[in-house]
């Protein structure tokens, strides 16, 4: 959506100022779309070209125009349709609760008075988002182990739900795989969401709820009428963002999954990526197309999560 | 620190035996309690890598939280016994600094231009993005590592410094002016002392990329040497030898404390900046 506004307006700039810096400064400061461009839609473009074409990645031989047949052979191989259904499966697993559970924490802190332990709840909310994302991954990945992790200890040797033979195994692309890395990234963005919804909260005149208690409103309608569509701008951001990331993960299927072609967490990016940097013959038209297609996959759905969350009036 | 809450709690509720006080405070109670369980989940992983560090191997292996017996050494170990421990560590502080300083002058510059400035200055913003733009992604060193992880992290960075400029009013920037102060003097003195908390916002949100990256690492490094620590850290397996479970989680822990550190200390500026530019913008 971005690309077209931007495209507009570089169509409808007039030519000869172009080249000008003055034009151009004005035009950065305008709204900045010049550089913006360059940055965010060249790639798009340039992958979309690649799509259309037998580009090879470290090929002597120029690339061919071919037309939609990357497409055509993408749609026609079933990998890019069970792929596609494992990333909305993961989607689903993970988006209800990286919102809901943030809502709810945050909602609870708010109300928490006392300044210092507010402040201490806020600190200790933040630390998973100050560490960086390969370290939450081998974090989860000690978490998650078959030996020494603490989720099968306290499976096996505390609650005695399971004995070593059949304690669960969760990474390395079973069925518990993607659910697994859905409770990582749910403790990941806990705290981070919950922080947006504290500083949405903090805008919610506080008269507004304390008049309602003295009319007699109960919680949940006070939470439905003045606290949920205060939030909605926020709700929305989250879950537009969050969407685009889940749909889109792969370091965590390429640190927890591998390349099986079985694993639950051979998404549509681990197939592009490899096609296009794994597999030996480079097919980068190939996996630009794919690509493409999940990227307009998601467009569409983004485009339904905004019509549906979009705040009222 | 959370257990220390609770047993307050618990505490005054013993001084206070009476069933009012109980009845009285128990939405207080149960919201407190309901939070410091949350505060427990984010908090245990990082406990039980703490004291995974400081366990001795046996130990490590029997997977008891509290371990028999304590083994402070794993610490030195890592330092004198895994070669390239020390020198993917310092390949770690230079491309992360380098990469927060140059992410850092481009966004500060770029956003200050975006709200404030007047044509003349911008064409150094103009060029520096230029510059970074057009570098090629694949490297072999280390240093090659710093402009690709720039790319991945200014356009964030500069969205946030505009919104963080754009509460500096028009006014003071004129001021400044009509007083003699130019560009420089204008945005080094003035501007910038009014936008430390959006500041203090990329500061860490770079250093945090920055630290962890692993996917342009792995695939475009192949050497060991030249390796940052985190991905050194996610290729490594856990067992017996060099690698034993102590001594990675000792390696964990020290990676992983310096970003949590520098957090604490800067949290209050960091929340201010994170409303202002973040959530407005």
């Amino acid at each position: 959506m971005a690309e077209t506004t931007v495209s507009d307006r570089m169509a409808t700039r007039p030519v000869g100022h172009a080249d000008t810096l003055g034009a151009r400064m004005t035009a950065l400061r305008h709204g900045m779309s010049p550089w913006w461009f360059r940055y965010q839609a060249y790639p798009i473009f340039r992958v979309l070209w690649i799509s259309f074409t037998d580009y090879q990645y470290l090929s002597s031989e120029p690339a061919h125009f071919v037309g939609f047949n990357n497409y055509a052979a993408a749609l026609n191989d079933p990998l890019m349709w069970s792929s596609l259904w494992r990333a909305t499966m993961f989607t689903i697993m993970f988006l209800p609760g990286t919102i809901i559970l943030p809502l709810l924490l945050a909602i609870l802190v708010d109300k928490v008075s006392n300044p210092r332990l507010a402040t201490l709840y806020r600190v200790v909310l933040l630390i998973p988002a100050v560490i960086p994302s390969t370290l939450v991954f081998v974090l989860w990945k000690w978490m998650y182990n078959y030996q020494v992790g603490p989720i099968n200890h306290l499976l096996v040797d505390v609650f005695g739900l399971f004995t070593l033979q059949n304690a669960p195994q969760w990474l390395g692309g079973t069925s518990l795989t993607l659910p697994a890395i859905a409770v990582m990234e749910v403790w990941w963005g806990l705290g981070y969401h919950t922080i947006f919804f504290l500083a949405g909260l903090a805008a919610i005149p506080k008269d507004l709820p304390e008049a309602a208690r003295i009319d007699g409103a109960s919680e949940w309608s006070i939470f439905w009428h003045i606290t949920r569509p205060a939030l909605a701008p926020i709700m929305m951001i989250l879950v537009v963002l969050r969407f685009g990331t889940a749909m889109a993960v792969i370091d965590e299927y390429l640190i927890f999954g591998g390349f099986n072609r079985d694993s639950p967490t051979y998404t549509w990016t681990m197939f592009m990526y490899d096609q296009a940097f794994k597999l030996g013959l480079w097919r980068q038209g190939f996996a630009a197309a794919i690509g493409m297609i999940g990227a307009i996959a998601m467009m569409i759905v983004m485009i339904i999560l905004i019509r549906i969350f979009r705040p009222k009036g | 620190m959370t257990i220390a809450l609770e047993t307050i709690h618990q505490s005054s509720a013993g001084t206070k035996p009476a069933p009012g006080w109980f009845r009285e405070n128990r939405s207080a109670i149960v919201r407190h309690g309901v939070i410091n369980f949350f505060m427990l989940i984010i908090l245990a992983p990082l406990v039980w890598v703490l004291m995974m560090s400081i366990k001795s191997r046996s130990d490590a292996m029997r997977s008891d939280f509290w371990p028999r017996r304590f083994d402070f050494t794993h610490y030195r170990y890592v330092f004198d016994k895994i070669d390239t421990f020390p020198i993917n560590l310092l390949n770690s502080i230079y491309v992360t600094s380098g990469t927060v300083l140059i992410t850092t002058v481009c966004a500060v510059l770029a956003g200050y231009a975006l709200v404030h400035m007047k044509p003349k200055g911008g064409g150094l913003v103009v060029a520096t993005l230029l510059i970074s733009l057009y570098f090629p992604v694949r490297v072999v060193s280390t240093s090659g590592l710093i402009l690709p992880y720039v790319t991945l992290n200014l356009a964030i960075s500069v969205l946030i410094m505009r919104s963080v400029f754009q509460l500096v009013p028009h006014e003071v920037v004129e001021a400044a002016k009509v007083d003699g102060a130019g560009p420089w003097r204008t945005l080094w003195e003035i501007v910038l002392p009014m936008a430390r908390n959006g500041l203090v916002v990329i500061f860490i949100v770079n250093f945090v990329t920055a630290w962890g990256e692993f996917l342009l690492c792995s695939t475009l490094t192949n050497d060991q040497i030249v390796r940052t620590m985190p991905v050194v850290l996610a290729g490594a397996q856990g067992g017996l030898g060099q690698w034993s479970w102590p001594a990675l989680a000792a390696v964990y822990v020290l990676v992983v404390t310096p970003g949590i550190i520098a957090f604490t200390f800067a949290q209050k500026l960091f929340f201010k900046g994170l409303a202002e530019g973040v959530v407005k913008g």
